[in-house]
This record gives structure tokens, sequence and C-alpha cells, in this order.
């Protein structure tokens, strides 16, 4: 054997160790779920940057109070301010660790001159990311002994605070392998102290009607001008959005407009994250009650 | 379908695919199964992020894998485990080494500087052409070859000559 043909074998033998790493069956998953983040963390960042400007606009005063104190002794130290409507933070402990994380902030509406609505609506909120986060207190014991990943991630946007009216949206991001994205919004006549529903908009229920057969249209169009965008629309997909539900996620803005909201999955695929869309104010002119909310 | 959606779709396919080869490839800097997965997850991230912005490559394969040896050079770098550049201790260490009739080159190539190396890794392991080397690392193919030569004559092995007739 001449020195070349041994120095070759070297070769192949350092090749054939090279060759014998054995990939984790975890790879898979780990591509997967990369991908899945990727789409979560692309569909949340126009959420974000909204958020920010909101922030800005309208002062959020942002506190954080400890879980530990009582929630009552916490509310007594919130200032409020000759009455005017506010919306302040209450932050859970957050939890970080290598393989769980959870963010949770629940808002909390003070000034309101119905204090009965104003309550009831803090109790909601508070009771929904109590249970939200306990939840996930017992996940995480799971996780943390059996592997893997889990997050949390709540929290709200102000996003109309006007004289007359407070929109609130509160969202809530799970992650435990895939992730999903819900969105719940309260909209406030600060000056009634009445929280507004979609159907106490309406005389009947045409709106159903009305508003789904606009946002239908609207989409396909927008598909048809937009490749990126992709809503289930059309007659051959799989379940295609066919009507709102009556007490669709709405909201109402500072000019007036409504606003209907759709959560990830509900009419577009998953990397369309919330689907928000305005609906133009003289398609529902006539089967408004009154002017006072949407002109 | 949309053309993002198409691109991240075969991107994906790709990745499970090419899965074994990314891999080992990737071990074969952190020497650690944990810290690889990590690296490849870092790279589909950084890669995503490029397919977000509407930036697609031409050659995927070329691209990804340039992609993956960056961030596990990151990763050595972070770690502060990188082997310091030392060409005289090297050449001592080899020397001994060579003296030993079982003398392993698997062994011998970790000590290598981290570039030369992956020019070997390339070249030998995946057996990649000059043409998709120079893609990868960006450099042109007679620098590659020139430091293949290099590797080849610090690891001491006389092999270079009929290597490189075969991809002439």
């Amino acid at each position: 054997m001449n020195e070349t043909d041994k120095d070759k074998e070297k070769m192949d033998t350092a090749k054939l160790a090279y060759e014998a790493v054995k990939t984790p069956e975890q790879l898979s998953a780990v591509i997967e779920n990369t991908f899945k983040k990727e789409q979560k963390r692309v569909a949340r960042q126009p959420y974000i940057r909204s958020f920010q400007a909101v922030a800005a606009l309208f002062m959020v005063f942002v506190l954080s109070i400890n879980l530990n104190q009582s929630f009552a002794v916490a509310m007594g130290e919130i200032p409020i301010l000759n009455h005017i409507v506010k919306v302040f933070s209450f932050r859970f402990d957050p939890i970080e660790t290598e393989q769980v994380h959870a963010n949770v902030e629940v808002p909390v509406i003070t000034g309101l001159s119905n204090e009965t609505l104003q309550a009831t609506l803090n109790e909601k909120y508070l009771e929904e990311n109590k249970k939200l986060f306990e939840a996930f207190k017992e996940e995480m014991k799971f996780i943390e002994s059996e592997g893997g990943h889990l997050g949390v991630d709540s929290g709200y946007e102000v996003l109309t605070d006007t004289e007359q009216l407070l929109s609130i949206a509160r969202y809530e991001v799970n992650t435990v392998g895939s992730s999903s994205t819900t969105m719940k919004y309260d909209t406030i006549d600060k000056q009634e102290g009445i929280l507004i529903t979609l159907p106490s908009l309406f005389k009947d229920e045409s709106y159903i009607e009305v508003i789904s057969k606009y946002l239908i249209e609207e989409m396909r169009a927008i598909m048809n001008e937009d490749e990126m965008k992709v809503y289930w629309v059309l007659e051959d997909d799989f379940a295609p959005f066919e009507q709102i539900k009556p007490d669709q996620n709405f909201y109402i803005t500072a000019e007036n407009k409504l606003v209907m909201s759709f959560d990830k999955y509900e009419v577009a695929p998953g990397y369309m994250g919330i689907v928000t869309m305005e609906i133009p104010t003289e398609i529902i002119l006539d089967i408004l009650v009154s002017d006072t909310y949407i002109k | 379908m949309n053309n993002q959606k198409k691109m991240m779709q075969t991107f994906q396919q790709y990745l499970q695919e090419y899965k074994d080869a990314h891999f080992r490839l990737v071990y074969s800097y952190t020497k650690n199964r944990e810290d690889a997965l990590d690296v490849i997850q870092t790279s589909i991230e950084k890669a995503l992020k490029a397919y977000q912005h509407k930036k697609y490559p031409e050659h995927l394969n070329s691209w990804f894998y340039r992609v993956l040896i960056n961030t596990a050079l990151d990763h050595l770098k972070s770690r502060k485990n990188i082997i310091p550049y030392d060409a005289e201790l090297m050449e001592q260490t080899l020397i001994t080494h060579d003296t030993y009739a079982d003398f392993d080159l698997k062994h011998a190539l970790d000590q290598l500087p981290t570039e030369l190396k992956t020019i070997i890794t390339l070249k030998y392991f995946e057996e990649m052409t000059f043409t998709g080397m120079s893609q990868i690392l960006g450099e042109n193919e007679n620098t590659i070859k020139t430091k293949l030569y290099k590797a080849l004559k610090w690891l001491k092995l006389d092999m270079e000559a009929k290597q490189y007739e075969r991809n002439r």
C-alpha cells in the first residue's frame, strides 16, 4: 500500500466517523416549531407597532404591582384624577426561564362614572388572567419535569380613548409547540357608563348579513390586488368564511368607525394573524339604531 | 397559493429532507447535540427573517450551508471554546501523533483552524465541488484550493494531487 492509499484510508475512516453522527429525532419538530414560531412573530408584528403608537398617543399609565399584594391595596395606590377614565396595568410577576415564559398583564379601568360596570369589567379581566396564569403554572410543572417549551403572553391595547368611547383589546398568546392567539374586545360608552355590544348597535339582526356580504367582497378584492394576502372566501376553499357571529369581535375607532376583528385561523391562514377590517358607515347607515357611536 | 408561502414551503421541505446532512455538519463544530440543535434552530430563524423581507436565495442549498456554518462559528465564539490558531503548536502535535500507527485523523481535524476544517469537511465528507464550496464560502475557487492544499499539508496527507485531478 503506498502513502497516498494509506492517506485515502485515513480520510475514509474520518468520513465514516463524520457520517456516523445520528440525527436526534427532535430535529424534525425543531424545524416545524421554528416555522410556526416565525409565523406567529410575523402575525404579531403590525400589532406590536400599533400598540406602541397608541401607547404614545393616549399615554397609558403603566404600573407594576407585585401579585403578593392584594389587588384592593394595589387599586388604592392608583391616583384617580378628577374622574378621568384611565386604563392602568396590573402585572403578574413575569416568569422567564429557558423553557418557559409568562408575561401576563391585565388592564384596570378607573374613573368610570358607572362604578358597577367598572368593577364588573375589572373583575372579569383579573379573573380571566388569574385563571390563565394558574393554568400556566400547572403546565409549567409538567414541562419542567418532562421537557419542552411553554409560553403565555397576555396583555391589552387601548384602541380608542375619546371623550365618549373607550375600546380595549385584550390578547392572549399561548405557545405549546404551536401557538394560538385570541383577542377579546370591550367597548365602553364612558359618559353613559354602558358596555356596547354588537347587536345593540343595530335595529335588527340584518347586520349579520350586510356586514358579512361586505367583508367577503372586500376580502376577495384584496386578494385580487395583493397576492401575499389570503382569506378563506373562495368557493373552493375547504371551509370558507360565510358570515360573522352575532357577537363577532369588534371595536369602534376614534373616528366612530366600526371595525370587525377575526382571530387567527378564523377567516384566513395562520400567517395572516389577527384580521381586522373597517366597515364603511354608509353600508350600515340604514340599520344603525342611531349615529351616537358609529358615524 | 402566493409566492412567499410557496417559497417557505419549499424551504421547509428542503430542511426536512437534508436534516441529517445539516445536523452532522453542525455537530462537527459543536460536538454536542443540544448545541447543534440550537445552531440549526437559530439558522432557520435567520433564514426565515430573510424570507420575510422577500429575499429568496438563488441557491438554497449553498446559501443555507453558509448560514449554518456562520451560525456554528458564532456559537463557538460565544462559547469561547474556540481552539487558538497556533501553527507551530499544531505542527508539533501532529508530528507526535503521526508517529502512531492508528493516527486519528478525526482528532487532528479538530485541531485545524475552523476555516480549514470547514474546507476539508465540505470537500471530503460532503463531497462538494469547488464551485459549490465557492458559493458557500464566498471565496473564489482558487483561494479555496490553496487553503485545501495547506490543510492537507498540515494534516500530513498526500492526497491533494489526486483530488485536484478529480475536480479539474
